[in-house]
């Protein structure tokens, strides 16, 4: 059973080590809006701003920079550099990349490396709060969507996906459920629905 | 306060102008995230007061060198519309009474955001009063609170804020304009109800310690109509599927 | 505040952990006060207090003007408060801080609240009225400019004299008349430091503060509140604070009239 709890609501009257959540007096309490599961212990937050973290998967794009040393635009307000390998062709403005976070240089810059070419394909930018349930528990989400639509698809923690292939107007359409329904039960069966119900016609 | 000479009556046959009791709140109405530009936003009405909230971060610190590698910084700008109060035209942005509205308003809450979770950055909060009838500080509050909820910042409680004046003698919740205007005295609080901590506390007039601790009793007693249609206004704006 | 702010007031926590405050004074203790009046003969009234080594001075104006409309009866006073850049390295010249702009209205809401100008003696003929300006200068700061701008403004106030009023006219070098006051308004501030409450914060315990609370009282009746800072106050602390500062009242008051040479 899901419940929708706000910031400061008591969850437990014990601590309990959750995400989005706090310990005060040995209480835990929720630190934003968000889904609670008891029977899991788990809070989802339905608003919400990425918190950067170390193997974070990323999807942004190239603003400037040289031999291996670039400047990744996240849709992020914190500087983000791209460290390429020695031997690696050469980025260029405006070029999709994939990446992984590698450190958070004092609270100020995202280190990205492991980074893949995205070329072709589109972007689209949903709220970073519905990442995990754009992902869905062990990648069902966007498993479901990407086969039934044909589109391959790379979800970055900080809100930017890239779809390329298939019905990518199904895809994002998909997509852009996902974000506005992400506080409603049974998402993961209508969106099924949906698709199946469009790839019919 | 205004001059005792025109003074209307505030109290008729026992009861307020507008027919509450002494505890009573005017009604009150809260919409969580109205604002889609916003990263968080709520609008509410409580009486003849209107008020927007938006909040915006984290960010980047601006200027740069006011940036607190440790924390976040929080801005707060509380102003009144020249158009807002019956009669007068006031002045466009904050007056030295807005100044010091949002100095207080930001310290209630940097006590509750969880600063230290968004370090070099930089959090707004804005406070808009659109119309006013007194008690816009205690409106702003209690609105912005639910713009930070809406925005995903974390935060360690929803602060709610109202105030309590003195009529003819008597201490009476949630002053309008007029009884503010001839009150013996006014005193906004704002509250953490999770251990109902005090995190803004003005006051002016005349209180005996007595009466303050009765008008801080009559904050937490309409503190709980308060939270709890802060609480609703968020869970209503999830409650339809296209939002 | 600085990082190296945060290493040079953390000794204060060490001290109160023990127990004790620096220079061994009591949590409810105020340093050593002086008040001198008449310090700017120019001004109508002036006083300079020195609240251990904060140091302020306040000048207060009288101005031929008119009554508020909706006040046909009463003069007007008016308030205001400059960190003067001499007074600390972290203040700044420009226009006045949200700091500045707070202290001024504190200091003001106590003393309009208490009632404490005879704002109808204010009033020379219909249409035309003194106007009073009260303008706060730190001087210097070591803490708990509240209290010691409150006592600066009350003082000067007090002892302020009213210049000669003739034929639509002031004769600004003639002192005819002593400003009518109706009663004597004191503050206390308080500072909550962890679990710690203690009175008069010095500049380096205001570092280390996490809220703050200023109680302006004429001894019977609260006249004004202002809570400040970013920590949270108790139910209980408030009441106990504001008991602590009804008791203090007299003392400072005493203050006021030895330096203003008037009793009230």
């Amino acid at each position: 059973m899901r419940e929708l709890v706000t910031p400061g609501e008591l969850l437990f009257e014990r601590p309990v080590r959750m995400e989005y959540t706090f310990i005060d007096n040995n209480r835990t309490y929720a630190k934003v809006v968000g889904l609670f599961e008891k029977e899991r212990a788990t809070l989802i937050p339905l608003e919400g701003i990425w918190t950067p973290r170390i193997d974070d998967t990323v999807v942004g794009t190239v603003v400037k920079g040289r031999n291996s040393v670039y400047e990744i635009d996240l849709s992020y307000f914190k500087r983000s550099i791209l460290i390429g390998g020695m031997h690696e062709t050469e980025l260029t403005p405006g070029q999709v990349i994939q990446a992984q976070i590698k450190d958070i240089e004092d609270y100020r810059t995202l280190i990205l490396f492991r980074h893949r070419v995205l070329s072709g394909g589109v972007l689209i930018e949903i709220k970073p709060a519905k990442v995990p349930r754009l992902i869905g528990r062990n990648n069902t989400m966007v498993n479901q969507i990407s086969e039934l639509t044909g589109t391959t698809m790379v979800v970055g923690m900080n809100g930017v996906v890239w779809l390329r292939g298939g019905d990518v107007g199904l895809a994002t359409e998909a997509v852009l459920k996902v974000e506005t329904e992400a506080h409603m039960q049974g998402l993961t069966e209508r969106v099924r629905e949906m698709l199946q119900q469009e790839t019919k016609r | 306060m205004a001059s005792k000479a025109n003074k209307p009556a505030l109290l008729i046959d026992g009861k307020r102008r507008d027919g509450r009791g002494f505890g009573d709140l005017r009604p009150l109405n809260i919409e969580a995230g109205i604002l889609k530009n916003a990263d968080g936003s709520a609008y509410v009405e409580w009486g003849n007061n209107k008020v927007l909230a938006a909040v915006y971060g984290p960010r980047e610190v601006q200027p740069r060198h006011t940036a607190d590698p440790l924390r976040a910084v929080i801005k707060c700008r509380y102003a009144m519309a020249p158009f807002s109060s019956i009669g007068e035209h006031g002045r466009t942005g904050p007056n030295r009474r807005a100044i010091e509205i949002s100095k207080v308003t930001r310290e209630v809450f940097e006590n509750v955001v969880m600063l230290s979770e968004f370090p070099n950055s930089q959090i707004n909060i804005f406070i808009e009063i659109l119309q006013s009838d007194g008690g816009t500080r205690a409106a702003g509050i209690t609105a912005a609170s639910v713009a930070l909820a809406d925005s995903g910042l974390y935060i360690r409680d929803m602060v709610y804020s109202v105030s309590v004046g003195k009529i003819d003698g008597k201490l009476a919740l949630d002053l309008d304009m007029i009884e503010d205007n001839y009150s013996e005295a006014d005193m906004p609080v704002a509250i953490a109800p999770r251990n109902n901590e005090i995190l803004l506390l003005q006051m002016d007039g005349n209180y005996s310690r007595e009466e303050i601790d009765r008008a801080i009793d009559m904050v937490l007693e309409a503190g709980k109509t308060i939270s709890a249609k802060q609480r609703e206004a968020l869970r209503s704006s999830y409650s339809g599927a296209s939002r | 505040m600085e990082a190296i702010d945060v290493i040079k007031s953390s000794y204060i926590r060490e001290l109160l952990a023990k127990g004790v405050r620096e220079g061994s004074r009591g949590m409810m203790d105020f340093r050593n006060i002086e008040v001198k009046a008449g310090v700017i003969p120019h001004a109508e009234g002036s006083a300079q207090v020195d609240l251990g080594a904060t140091k302020v001075l306040a000048g207060v104006k009288a101005v031929l003007g008119e009554p508020m409309a909706d006040t046909p009866d009463q003069g007007t006073l008016s308030m205001s408060a400059e960190l003067l850049p001499l007074a600390s390295a972290e203040y700044e010249m420009g226009p006045p801080s949200p700091e500045a702009i707070e202290l001024a209205r504190v200091v003001d809401r106590g003393i309009r609240a208490g009632e404490c100008v005879d704002l109808q003696s204010l009033l020379l003929e219909e249409g035309k009225a003194w106007s009073i300006f009260t303008d706060i200068y730190v001087l210097n700061y070591d803490g708990n400019l509240f209290d010691a701008s409150e006592l600066a403004a009350m003082t000067a106030l007090a002892s302020a004299r009213l210049p000669k009023y003739e034929d639509g006219k002031v004769v600004p070098e003639e002192h005819v008349q002593d400003l009518k006051m109706n009663n004597i308004v004191t503050s206390s501030t308080f500072v909550k430091i962890g679990s710690h409450v203690l009175l008069d914060m010095n500049g380096h315990e205001e570092m280390a503060a996490d809220a703050r609370l200023t109680v302006a009282t004429d001894g019977k009746l609260v006249r004004a509140m202002q809570k400040g800072l970013r920590g949270s106050l108790k139910i209980d602390e408030v009441d106990s604070m504001v008991e602590t500062a009804l008791g203090k009242h007299e003392g400072l008051k005493g203050l006021i009239e030895r330096a203003s040479g008037r009793s009230f």
